[in-house]
């Protein structure tokens, strides 16, 4: 029974591993789960007191990860051990990638064990000041993130590419089935790049990225000390090692297996292989003591809040950043977005509303919104335009960065307005008549006038931006949509009251 | 009867089957059309029903014209080219009337059809399309297919040989390679061509539609007419959009009326006089549609009303 929990801990986290692949691709059209398909960023509480911080308000969707804390005090760690994704493709690519033959040489790894907690410290400060490129760390962001952006869209290429292949060797008008289209994201090289620069880290230390980075595993280590279940070797052991071996975040010191660092285990139990089955896990009286702790020195930690602080101030004195300053007004918002300075410090970048938009309209930004917006949405209508009864984005956005307003609030609300360059339109420029614009728009705010060329009402634009997506002319459209800064709601029509 | 395989056929039924056999083609007249008994004569080739629910409309419709079983026979495949283009509800007109579709499927398998499979490229989302317009529903409770034209493997490429200013277009190769092709356009105001008819409903056969607007837009959609004639043209005017077409939500009018005929340049010639002109406010002439104008003088149909053969028809 005891041998068998590390083969049971290895299929639960395959199924959580498949379980959030399943979430992710259930993230589209009708939306109809019955459980949210965020509900890994919900469970996440590092996300849960960085918003807290940010956003200086409760959120209501993340609630439940303040719940798994209550667990971290009974089991410790359990969640990078069991449950965590990004965990199971690390622990997935350090088993097949990395198979330690011989032990690497022991080095004292204290210094890097302290760097998370300073990594976490400055967090928590820059949160405090609205600023939160940390999410970027964020495991369950992180894997979000990756999943939808850089590993969707070969997929579905492959796909496309093969589903003609097979068509061809089916009989024909067997079935019809159309290729899908292709989800472009921009930024998907780079966020690859990151994803498996954590998992080549393995090379070093398998779990490397658990163990010396990860911001939601210091946040657990913190709240385990306090833990109930606790691990106990009785005088059978023999020293042989083999548990200190095994154990994936090295929490068993080597001189002395009797004792473990409780704030690191992450309890998968591996432990439990004991050839004399001297370790065992029961549960006793929760104590703060610990062996083996970092020395968090007050020099560290107050340096690694200075650091936060400063880093935060810098960022908000970037132009890109600052309320006076540049406004970059081709960053169009997703609707029902927070006001832009709360935007960019509330979103955690996961890529949930990037994955859930039917039209591919979002994007993550790179640095356009400068460093501290790094990979957040943002409308990009020559790709996709923001369909019109549809409001899935404020639905899943886990931190309620975009809100959850009903469709007819929704498509109401003014992201942009759309402007006409008329030395580029068919329209303007030729006698032809196209007018693809007219047509498109669901608000009525483009109008022809007597030549049958379009005009812009921009009290009725919303800057959905269909009219720039659909725009015939070749490359940059004619007509293209700018952000109207704060997003405010429009008139409604009379006769366009009800949708 | 005995069924077993060695029984042999006697004398006598073979000299009533060689008998049948040489016969029966020389009296081609007798021989109706699969299943369309009831109503083999054709006494129109265009015709009118109006006063009464979807279906019986389309039915007192289709017989004048020699019933469903003259375009449909057994064994086919039926391709109807719906207009779903817009995630509009039914009663804003944008999109075909969901109980006429159904009564158009049903009556496509009732003649004996082996599949039918409702096709078009929309234009704002399909799914939102085919949700909020109530057709996927219609179309699949009424057993027919529904395809949405959002993938470019469904397409094929063709030459428009008789095209005047449309040389090629990416065409949905299963309205190409259909047994049946029957088009279901709903009649619309549209600001850049004055209406939306039959002929611009297949638009919405094409791959890059907006590409259309940059050539001619008049001239191709006469073009893109000439690749695959439709089979049959049942006219959906049951409620049209008069103002902010194509997409609405405008103002709409209750005409009541469903059009068929296998002629649709005088389907839409029909059809145009149902819309006022913004300028003058009298009914629009054929003639004043421009791509009207260009596919009657591409070939594709009579303009002329008076040279038509036209039946109104009460279904009630």
């Amino acid at each position: 029974m005891k041998r068998a929990i590390p083969y049971l801990r290895r299929v639960i986290q395959a199924l959580s591993f498949i379980f959030l692949l399943y979430l992710i691709i259930k993230t589209a059209f009708p939306l109809e789960l019955k459980i949210p398909v965020d509900l890994y960023l919900r469970l996440d509480p590092f996300i849960g007191i960085v918003t807290l911080l940010t956003k200086k308000q409760v959120i209501l969707r993340m609630l439940p990860a303040f719940g798994v804390l209550l667990f971290v005090f009974i089991f410790g760690n359990f969640f990078c051990g069991w449950f965590c994704p990004m965990g199971a493709a690390i622990d997935f690519f350090d088993r097949i990638l990395f198979r330690e033959k011989k032990r690497p040489k022991g080095f004292n790894d204290q210094p890097l064990r302290r760097l998370r907690y300073g990594v976490f410290i400055f967090s928590l400060a820059s949160g405090l000041m609205a600023f939160q490129v940390m999410y970027l760390l964020d495991p369950v962001s992180l894997i979000t993130r990756t999943l939808v952006i850089s590993f969707y869209p070969p997929f579905i290429y492959a796909f496309n590419h093969f589903l003609p292949e097979i068509q061809n060797f089916l009989p024909k008008k067997l079935f019809i089935m159309s290729t899908i289209p292709m989800p472009l994201f921009k930024v998907n090289l780079l966020i690859f790049l990151f994803f498996v620069t954590i998992l080549a880290l393995g090379v070093i230390r398998k779990r490397f990225w658990c163990r010396y980075l990860c911001p939601l595993g210091t946040l657990f280590s913190i709240f385990s000390r306090f833990r109930v279940l606790k691990r106990f070797v009785t005088e059978d052991c023999t020293h042989c090692q083999s548990c200190v071996k095994g154990c994936p975040v090295g929490a068993i010191p080597e001189e002395a297996p009797q004792s473990y660092r409780k704030q690191d285990c992450i309890s998968c139990f591996k432990c439990l292989e004991c050839p004399p089955e001297a370790v065992s896990f029961r549960l006793s009286s929760p104590k703060w003591e610990t062996v083996d702790g970092v020395s968090l020195s007050r020099r560290y930690a107050l340096g690694s809040l200075a650091f936060g602080f400063a880093s935060a101030l810098v960022i908000k004195a970037n132009p890109l950043q600052s309320e006076s300053g540049l406004k970059n007004n081709r960053l169009i918002r997703p609707p029902g977005s927070l006001p832009e300075e709360k935007f960019v410090s509330v979103c955690t970048g996961c890529g949930e509303c990037l994955k859930v938009c039917p039209n591919n309209a979002l994007q993550s930004t790179l640095l356009e919104a400068g460093l501290a917006g790094l990979y957040i949405p943002r409308l990009v209508p020559r790709i996709g335009y923001c369909e019109e009864f549809c409001n899935y984005c404020g639905r899943i956005c886990p931190t309620e960065a975009i809100r959850d307003l009903p469709i007819e609030e929704k498509r109401l609300l003014q992201m942009g307005v759309a402007h006409i360059n008329k030395t580029r339109c068919i329209a303007w420029d030729t006698e032809k008549i196209c007018l693809v614009c007219n047509e498109q728009c669901s608000y009525h705010a483009i109008v022809g006038d007597d030549k049958k060329r379009p005009i812009i009402k921009e009290e009725k634009c919303t800057g959905c931006g269909i009219c720039e997506n659909k725009c015939p002319v070749d490359g940059e459209a004619a007509i293209v949509v700018y952000a109207s800064g704060v997003q405010k709601k429009i008139k409604p029509e009379p006769n366009n009251a009800k949708g | 009867m005995d069924h077993s395989p060695n029984k042999k056929i006697t004398r006598r039924q073979f000299i009533k089957g060689a008998a049948a056999a040489a016969t029966l083609p020389l009296f081609p007249k007798l021989l109706p059309p699969y299943g369309s008994l009831a109503h083999a004569a054709e006494e129109a080739d265009m015709v009118i029903a109006k006063t009464g629910s979807p279906s019986q409309l389309l039915q007192a419709a289709m017989a004048p014209l020699g019933g469903m079983g003259r375009f449909v026979k057994k064994g086919q495949r039926v391709v109807i080219k719906a207009n779903i283009a817009w995630a509009r509800t039914p009663d804003q007109a944008c999109t075909n009337n969901p109980d006429l579709m159904s009564a158009l499927i049903k009556t496509c398998y009732d003649t004996g059809a082996k599949r039918v499979a409702v096709w078009d490229h929309t234009c704002d989302n399909y799914q939102f399309c085919f949700s909020r317009s109530g057709l996927k529903e219609t179309a699949q409770k009424a057993g027919a297919d529904i395809f949405s034209g959002h993938g470019r493997n469904v397409y094929k490429q063709v030459e428009v040989q008789k095209g005047r200013k449309l040389k090629t277009a990416e065409i949905l190769r299963d309205v190409l390679e259909a047994d049946v092709f029957i088009n279901f356009p709903i009649p619309k105001q549209h600001f850049a061509t004055e209406l939306t008819l039959g002929m611009k409903n297949l638009i919405g056969i094409v791959w890059d539609m907006e590409q259309l607007h940059k050539i001619d837009l008049h001239q191709c959609i006469a073009d893109i007419n000439t690749i695959r004639k439709p089979d049959l043209v049942v006219m959906d005017a049951i409620r049209i959009l008069t103002t902010n077409g194509p997409k609405g939500p405008g103002k709409t009018e209750d005409i009541g009326e469903v059009i068929v005929s296998p002629n649709i340049v005088a389907v839409d010639a029909y059809a145009a006089a149902f819309f006022k002109h913004p300028k003058t406010g009298k009914p629009f002439k054929p003639e004043e549609i421009k791509f009207v104008k260009n596919a009657y003088e591409l070939g594709l149909g009579e303009i002329n009303l008076s040279k038509v053969r036209m039946k109104k028809v009460s279904a009630t």
